[in-house]
């Protein structure tokens, strides 16, 4: 029950950035300031929810997204979604993030998040820019559309997900 | 080689590697040159831009309600150059029903076949723009008019302003347009356009080769050594080798250089179409030719 409710929220949250956010972003801001909602989503579910979940929505939003905006590539985000979502998860779940915490947390795979994509499509020869331009250009100006983001779903995305680990606990293996 | 057997015993980083090469499979498969989307894809997109049209106009409106009110100071100034505009207009309107009729009478004259008439009869079909990608370094439109509307792979896309992109992927109901921003040479994904002058359309030639995303201008290559370019010029493209159509704007030359080898020109573009707010696209449908004339 509590997960369809997830699962429903964050196909809120992609159609959102999707057809919503550009008009919102002001003119001129269009390809600097980028949201990456669902990814803020994923990494709530690894910090509240654990590595599993996360790692599994992650996988699943990212292979969305790479699908619905086909453009060079397939893949590409659902593999560094699922990866970093697993991966704060596993540092991470343990503990019960503070605010505060929760954010630069947020912050940090952020940044992860766009530095590696740029990568890839460094690699396969699609952007031949430099990751000095790319960072002051997109990378940290959406990082602040991220954190704003981050900080007004804080109370309401830490209840859902809690309420849902508690509903129906994982069974970790360790 | 004893130690990578060490790692792979751990269960995480053997899932990770089967994770990594499955992957760089789905990669792989992707970059290939594939003609047509596997139906998964056409499906997962059709259903997401059906659910996004239901977002992005009304948002649109809402928007474009706010940007109204803040544009009413600069309709007089709008208007008058309209009413210029307008008149021009009408004059030229007189002149081009007279070079069509006697254009006409030439071709009937000289006896153009049915496919030499039609060449350059292009079809515009206005699409409204469904969703934006959000992705820095793929800025794909998805459009609500696909191969059910006579939508096809690399057919052009404008605004009112001029060219924006070309279509990139066709599903029954949707379309996704790759922006002109991700023209790239280097690039295996993306073919360049050619180009000419507005004005001088038979002397000058050049190709659009690749979008420079840090100056955010285009780069004109292969020009001609004395082409008569000068800066301010309108760029349009050109059709030769019509897989484009012919005639459409692109934007207008900031600065020339001497190319790479010294032989040729560059020229930079500054694109005339913006990429923010969009609502409403056309396609410009080139008509479908039979190249055998039996």
């Amino acid at each position: 029950m509590s997960m369809n409710r997830i699962i429903l929220l964050m196909l809120l949250l992609f159609i959102i950035e999707g057809a919503i956010m550009p008009w919102i972003i002001p003119a001129g801001f269009g390809s600097r300031i980028i949201p990456h909602f669902v990814f803020v989503a994923v990494v709530f579910a690894a910090l509240y929810s654990g590595r599993h979940r996360a790692l599994l929505l992650g996988v699943s939003f990212g292979m969305l997204q790479d699908v619905v905006y086909f453009g060079h590539l397939i893949g590409a985000h659902a593999f560094i979604m699922g990866l970093i979502g697993y991966f704060t998860g596993m540092l991470l779940e343990r503990r019960r993030a503070t605010l505060m915490m929760a954010v630069s947390i947020i912050g940090m795979a952020c940044i992860l998040y766009d530095t590696a994509i740029f990568f890839i499509y460094r690699v396969f020869r699609i952007t031949s820019e430099t990751y000095a331009w790319a960072l002051l250009e997109h990378i940290l100006p959406s990082l602040f559309l991220q954190l704003a983001f981050a900080l007004a779903c804080y109370v309401p995305a830490r209840r859902l997900f809690e309420a849902q680990t508690k509903a129906n606990p994982e069974t970790e293996e360790e | 080689m004893i130690e990578l057997f060490k790692l792979m015993r751990n269960k995480r980083m053997f899932m990770l590697m089967i994770g990594f090469i499955l992957f760089i499979a789905v990669i792989g498969f992707s970059l290939s040159d594939r003609k047509e989307l596997t139906w998964p894809e056409k499906f997962l997109k059709d259903t997401a831009a059906y659910v996004q049209q239901w977002f992005y106009k009304p948002a649109g409106y809402i928007a474009g309600f706010f940007e109204d009110i803040r544009n009413l100071r600069i309709v007089y100034e709008e208007n008058e150059q309209l009413r210029l505009t307008a008149a021009a207009y009408a004059r030229d309107k007189i002149e081009y029903n007279f070079v069509e009729k006697e254009n006409k009478r030439l071709k009937e004259e000289l006896s153009f076949t049915e496919r030499q008439k039609e060449m350059y009869n292009y079809n515009y079909l206005i699409a409204q723009v469904v969703s934006v990608s959000n992705d820095a370094n793929n800025r794909s439109l998805t459009i609500n008019l696909g191969s059910k509307n006579g939508v096809r792979p690399n057919m052009a896309v404008t605004t009112i302003d001029g060219l924006i992109g070309l279509v990139s992927a066709v599903t029954p109901f949707t379309s996704t347009v790759t922006p002109i921003t991700e023209l790239d040479e280097a690039s295996p994904t993306f073919n360049s356009i050619a180009v000419t002058i507005l004005g001088r359309e038979d002397d000058s030639f050049g190709i659009l080769s690749s979008y420079n995303k840090e100056t955010s201008r285009l780069l004109m290559t292969k020009i001609d050594e004395d082409d008569k370019l000068t800066v301010q010029d309108t760029v349009i493209t050109s059709g030769l080798g019509n897989v484009y159509p012919r005639g459409l704007v692109v934007g207008t030359v900031e600065s020339r250089q001497v190319g790479d080898f010294g032989l040729t020109l560059t020229a930079t573009v500054e694109l005339s179409a913006s990429f923010d707010h969009l609502t409403e696209v056309f396609v410009v449908q080139v008509p479908e030719l039979e190249d055998t004339e039996q």
